[in-house]
């Protein structure tokens, strides 16, 4: 075996440090943001008592959650009530390694800088792959705690999760054709530049503007949600019929941890759905330069895409209702999955065509 | 070195849990247990170099096939599963013919079994693997999935009697 490249190692501790340390604090904000947007959204002040504009909310909440008393359902399977909530945590903290986040860039000595964790030739199959383990956390927590409640939302989001990752997969794919490729650092480099549309308007050359993928755009944002468990796709929850769903019975940091994982699961599909179709770290109608001003430039435009999907998530929850059941395996299995197949057929006429 | 390390970490996990999907009475711990033991035979594909592999075994098998078994499992709400006793002639049969093939399957692996990958360049990218299924294996593919095509409507027959089922009313309408 050759030796170890110890600058390489130091430069990939960097990054992993960079995108945990992004991750884990994803959460804090997101819970002061998910406060006070739907504060703002229903018309009331929300939470603005700890910190200017209730900034250490979040603070006061986690140090909450550490000193609330952990319980123990008697019934409960102890094992896998207590590996559940660390189940969840393992798909969100790991999906984000394969997702570019800025634009690479030759450090002084010739070494170039790649911002990415792993760039694996598979790319975006980590992701799913990984990602669908992501529903053991929920199912097992859901049947280990012995409570009806709880196995009801175990069930749910194992036929939510099943029916919506076709037609997530399926959208992906149409991306993944016009990049000709799958790892995703190809597909953002295939959405850099720009394209001329009618002879008049300049567009940037992200998937969304282009004529073919707008409709599995949708597909995928829609199946977003309700691979997140978030409204109006919240079943596996669904606080109105199953009291907390598959969560009734955690208290404590194991609750804490299923919290967590859903807002780093919203910004993992954040981050994945601006690689898809919103151009990465593309910054529209500029050339970003190859060093690090253009690496920080791009850096804030994933940043700033990816806040604004957030924000997006938040929105959603506290304006759309939650569907019925049966309206949610209705739209997944004969609109969404369709309109993925669909699309993979225009995408391959275009580029047969050679439109794209 | 590390490679042998993570090889026999994830050989020992795979063994234990698949042990665990056999000896365990209940079936949820049993389908997860399996799950386990997928995601460590995913391992083996990438030490072997076939990363395309391992992903596709854990978004079939393991992401796909074993929720939809522990749907099911949960749907029907089995709980600890209580065997009816068996007859000491059908325990010996049992026991010799399991020890019997675990002996033949001991023997033509230690002689005829593979240490080492074959010689020369080993491709297995999705562009490898796809050019291969749709020239070469074109027949079988298309051939399994009339196979699958038949069990789905199969599936659709035996559950739904025609003409059991109401007709939907407007308010489930999409």
């Amino acid at each position: 075996m050759h030796g170890i490249d110890w600058v390489d190692a130091g430069l990939s501790g960097l990054k992993i440090a960079i995108v945990l340390g992004a991750m884990l604090s994803v959460t804090p904000i997101m819970v002061w943001v998910e406060r006070r947007g739907s504060a703002l959204i229903q018309d009331r002040p929300g939470p603005n008592r700890v910190g200017p504009f209730g900034l250490f909310q979040s603070f006061a909440d986690a140090l909450k959650f550490v000193l609330k008393e952990d319980m123990l359902p008697a019934k409960a399977n102890k094992v896998l009530y207590t590996i559940a909530p660390m189940f969840g945590l393992i798909p969100a903290l790991t999906t984000i390694a394969v997702v570019p986040w800025g634009r690479p860039f030759l450090l002084p000595g010739g070494r170039l800088f790649e911002p990415i964790i792993a760039n694996v030739n598979i790319g975006i199959l980590l992701i799913f792959a990984l990602a669908s383990m992501g529903v053991y956390g929920i199912v097992m927590a859901g049947w280990a705690s012995a409570n009806k409640y709880s196995l009801f939302g175990g069930i749910r989001a194992s036929a939510q999760m099943i029916s919506y990752e076709l037609s997530l997969t399926l959208a992906a794919v149409s991306a993944l054709m016009v990049a000709g490729s799958l790892s995703l650092t190809d597909v953002v480099w295939r959405q850099t530049g720009s394209f001329v549309l009618f002879n008049t308007i300049k567009l940037p050359a992200w998937n969304i503007c282009s004529p073919a993928m707008w409709m599995s755009f949708i597909v995928f944002f829609v199946s977003a949600f309700a691979e997140t468990n978030r409204l109006p796709f919240d079943f596996a929850e669904a606080d109105a019929e199953l009291v907390a769903g598959y969560h009734t019975e955690y208290s404590s940091m194991k609750f804490a941890l299923f919290f967590m994982s859903e807002y780093m699961a919203m910004a993992t599909m954040s981050a994945l759905i601006t690689t898809l179709y919103l151009g990465g770290w593309d910054v529209p109608w500029y050339n970003e330069p190859p060093n690090a001003f253009g690496f920080a430039v791009s850096v804030l435009a994933f940043v700033v895409k990816v806040s604004a999907l957030l924000f997006v998530f938040v929105w959603v929850r506290w304006t759309i209702p939650r569907l019925k059941y049966d309206l949610l395996m209705k739209l997944g299995w004969k609109v969404f999955l369709p309109m993925a197949l669909g699309n993979v057929v225009l995408v391959a006429w275009f580029i047969a065509k050679g439109w794209i | 070195m590390i490679t042998f390390a993570i090889f026999f970490f994830f050989a020992a996990v795979a063994v234990i849990f698949a042990a665990v999907v056999v000896l365990h009475r209940n079936p949820v711990v049993g389908a997860l247990s399996l799950v386990a033991s997928f995601f460590a035979l995913a391992v083996m594909y990438v030490l072997l170099e076939a990363p395309f592999l391992a992903a596709l075994q854990v978004i079939v098998y393991a992401g796909a096939i074993m929720v939809l078994f522990l749907f099911v499992i949960m749907l029907l709400n089995l709980q600890h599963q209580e065997e009816p006793r068996t007859r000491p002639v059908q325990q010996f049969l049992g026991y010799t013919s399991s020890a019997a093939f675990g002996l033949a399957l001991i023997y033509y692996l230690a002689k005829f079994g593979v240490t080492k990958l074959p010689d020369g360049p080993f491709v297995s990218d999705a562009r490898t693997v796809g050019i291969r299924m749709f020239e070469a294996y074109i027949f079988p593919f298309e051939m399994v999935s009339i196979l699958l095509l038949a069990a789905i409507v199969g599936a659709l027959i035996l559950s739904g009697r025609t003409g059991a089922i109401p007709p939907p009313t407007g308010e489930n309408k999409l």
